[in-house]
């Protein structure tokens, strides 16, 4: 992680960073095998100062509320707080939801993980399989003509 | 402050997508001055999302396909409220081009003379026959891969050979196999093969968001270039406003506002637009005058009307197997015209076309959609369930053949202005109960076919709401001019040095993406004019 980037970037106190990377963590924690990071260990603070400024005063209040030892607690408990959240508001959740998406499935190591390669996908590109145009031959024993009584 | 060009052009385009490329590049040859004019900017391919990690924010904001949501300066608001449809499109060189998915069916040759075989709607002045020559052309001009043989069209040869099936193909293909129905790798117009200085395609997945590549044969990479070599002479950031008529009533040229917003009047022998299924009612009915009340060329009373979209429904399916969805350009893969045609069993006339797509399920949208439908939990549980989904899916599209009807309108909006003012076209459209009928039908089948081909999940629906991509019917041809805008070759019937060459013209919208028509015509228009130059106003 880039210190200097957030504090540039992040208009977040430490204690607020903190609150914001257990919100992450229990919406996507790291998988058992360790391949895809937990969404705590991304820049979520910068993603969202960059992308997300419409979203920061109302997140504000969401970190707050959070703020009463919910980042000590066990994922099982933090996942009954966070189920809690999204049933009474519905709305707030979904836009951490979505910006914790955001940020975490359009970053090269999640990318990675998926199998889909870091980066952008140009000038990358990808190779597709060209298909077995022999799959053909019972439509071509088959036709579906044209309709040809149109004069 | 306003000013009056003194130096008239011979044809003023308006309008430089699709339709006002080809009409341009045909119309060159004559060496007649020629000036297009165009309310966007060119795009730079480096600044399309695909170069960016970000790419997928990027499509949800100023790169969006909605011109409501991307709101850049070049674009005009849109009042969809009273549609279940919005409008989605581009506005700039190479128009709805830049972000098509490219998928370049044409229209069967039943299309022409849907009156005459189903007793529905109209007959069009022009067939397939007449037409043929310039598909052709345009798929030279553009650059299109397909297969020949396909035995649901008459005998054609797309210039490139097809793009690749990939697995999403391949698996749906032995779906359709097991049910005996047709389908055909899909005519693209995206180079599977270098072509004219432009390189292949590479797969990159979302040519909706314009491809970096330069591999989707967009007008500002094909026709463009070749028009302005010729001496078309391009105007950027030219916004027409209005048509204005002489004391004869023929057109004589336009009022438009320039990027800072300054008001000029050009003059012109001959006015062509090319301004799409909205963009060319909106001009028409915002110029006025004493002679035309009600809008230039508007004494039939359909400048507006019969708007047509192509409803569209989609059905998704779920495999066990990695198919790859993401990459490989996400629209063109493959279709099946096995409903196409009318058949008296059904409860609905005229048919529908299956387009078969790999893409559109990138992976904060395969996240963000599994969140909606509750098969993607957060917490615990969600990588194995993203997993399971992402690269897991196939799509088939049900674009169904809408019949116009008049109350389906653009119509001037009385509030909704764009940045200079103009006012803003607003949209009023039903959906048709046979429409409704089609798509339930179209949806059913589409999911019968992901069955077959192993599907272990199938959803589906519609229809779509950000699936305006087809604009069509309101400036319709016509013979009589009473209940038509345009005769056989774009012409007004009330002004006649006013030509109309976009998908406004269609009488009828077909059941397939409409571009390569919209240019073929384009291209016979431009054809019949050049016929015509010595007596082009008789
Ligand atoms: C996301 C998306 C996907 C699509 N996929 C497909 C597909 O797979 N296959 C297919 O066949 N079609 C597809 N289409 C539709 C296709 O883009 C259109 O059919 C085609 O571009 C229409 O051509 P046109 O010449 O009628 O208008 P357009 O290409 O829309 O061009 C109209 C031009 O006129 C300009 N203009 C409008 N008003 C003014 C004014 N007042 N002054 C100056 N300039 C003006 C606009 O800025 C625009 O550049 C898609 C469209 C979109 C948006
Ligand atoms: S898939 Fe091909 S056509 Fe589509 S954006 Fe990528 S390179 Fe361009």
């Amino acid at each position: 992680m880039n210190d200097e980037l957030i504090a540039s970037d992040a208009p977040f106190t430490d204690a607020q960073r903190v609150i914001l990377g257990a919100l992450a963590d229990t919406l996507v924690p790291a998988s058992d095998d360790g391949v895809m990071p937990s969404a705590k260990d991304l820049d979520l603070a910068g993603y969202l100062a960059r992308n997300a400024s419409d979203f920061l005063a109302e997140l504000a209040e969401v970190l707050a509320r959070f703020d009463d030892g919910f980042v000590s607690e066990p994922l099982d408990a933090r996942c009954e707080r966070m189920q809690a959240f999204s049933e009474a508001e519905p709305e707030s959740f979904g836009r951490l939801l979505a910006e914790v998406y955001g940020c975490y499935y359009q970053d090269a190591r999640v990318l990675e993980g998926i199998g889909v390669g870091a980066g952008p996908p140009f000038p990358r590109g990808n190779t597709v399989e060209p298909g077995d145009l022999s799959l053909l031959d019972p439509v071509l024993a088959n036709p579906t003509n044209w309709r040809r009584d149109v004069s | 402050m306003a000013s009056r060009d003194r130096d008239p052009v011979d044809v003023l385009i308006i309008g430089a997508g699709a339709s006002g490329a080809a009409v341009a590049w045909s119309l060159a040859e004559t060496r007649m001055r020629i000036v297009c004019m165009e309310q966007g900017d060119w795009t730079n391919p480096s600044e399309y999302p695909t170069n960016f990690p970000d790419w997928e924010q990027r499509l949800t904001e100023r790169d969006h396909i909605d011109p409501n949501v991307r709101a850049r300066p070049t674009d005009y608001p849109i009042n969809n409220d009273d549609s279940p449809i919005s409008v989605v499109n581009f506005n700039g060189v190479g128009g709805g081009t830049i972000l098509y998915a490219a998928h370049f069916p044409r229209l069967h040759p039943s299309d022409f003379r849907v009156k005459s075989l189903d007793g529905v709607a109209d007959d069009w002045p022009v067939d397939y026959d007449a037409l043929e020559p310039y598909f052709a052309e345009n798929d030279r001009m553009m650059g299109v891969s397909g297969l020949a043989g396909d035995p649901s069209y008459p005998p054609k040869q797309p210039p490139l050979p097809p793009l690749p099936l990939g697995r999403v193909g391949e698996t749906v293909a032995r779906g359709f196999n097991e049910l005996g129905w047709h389908w055909w790798p899909a005519d693209s117009a995206i180079i599977s093969r270098p072509y004219e200085g432009r390189d292949q395609c590479k797969n990159l997945g979302p040519c909706t968001s314009g491809c970096a590549q330069g591999a989707k044969s967009s007008t500002d990479i094909t026709y463009w270039p070749v028009a302005l070599r010729s001496g078309v002479e391009l105007r950027t950031r030219c916004r027409v406003r209005e048509i204005t008529v002489n004391a004869d009533g023929m057109a004589d040229g336009v009022w438009y506002y320039d990027e800072d917003g300054e008001e000029h009047h050009q003059r012109a022998e001959v006015v062509v637009l090319a301004c799409n299924g909205v963009g060319t009612p909106r001009i028409l009915l915002n110029s006025t005058s004493p002679e035309f009340p009600d809008g230039l060329a508007n004494s039939s009373g359909l400048v507006g009307k019969n708007l047509m979209f192509h409803p569209v429904g989609f059905v998704q399916g779920l495999f066990e197997e990695r198919l790859d969805s993401h990459m490989g350009p996400q629209g063109c893969c493959m279709l099946s015209n096995e409903f196409y045609e009318t058949d008296p069993e059904r409860d609905f006339v005229r048919g529908y076309m299956m387009q078969i797509v790999r893409g559109g399920v990138w992976p904060w949208s395969t996240a963000m959609l599994g969140a909606r439908s509750g098969t993607i939990p957060w917490g615990p549980g969600h990588h194995e369930a993203f997993a399971r989904r992402f690269d897991h899916t196939a799509n088939i599209g049900i674009l169904c053949e809408d019949l116009p009807e008049e109350h389906n309108t653009v119509t001037l909006d009385p509030e909704l202005v764009d940045s200079d003012g103009i006012p803003a076209p607003k949209i009023t459209y039903t959906l048709s109960e046979n429409s409704r009928a089609m798509l339930d039908h179209g949806v059913a089948r589409a999911k019968e076919a992901m069955l077959a081909a192993g599907a272990i999940e199938v959803t589906g629906g519609g229809p779509a709401r950000q699936a305006g991509w087809h604009l069509l019917g309101t400036a319709r041809m016509g013979d009589d001019p009473e209940t038509s805008v345009v005769n056989s070759w774009g012409r007004s019937h009330d002004v006649k040095n006013l030509f109309i060459v976009d998908g406004s013209i269609f009488v009828t919208s077909g059941g397939v993406n409409p571009t390569s028509t919209i240019q073929a015509l384009a291209l016979y228009i431009a054809d019949t004019m050049k016929k015509n130059l010595a007596n082009l106003f008789d």
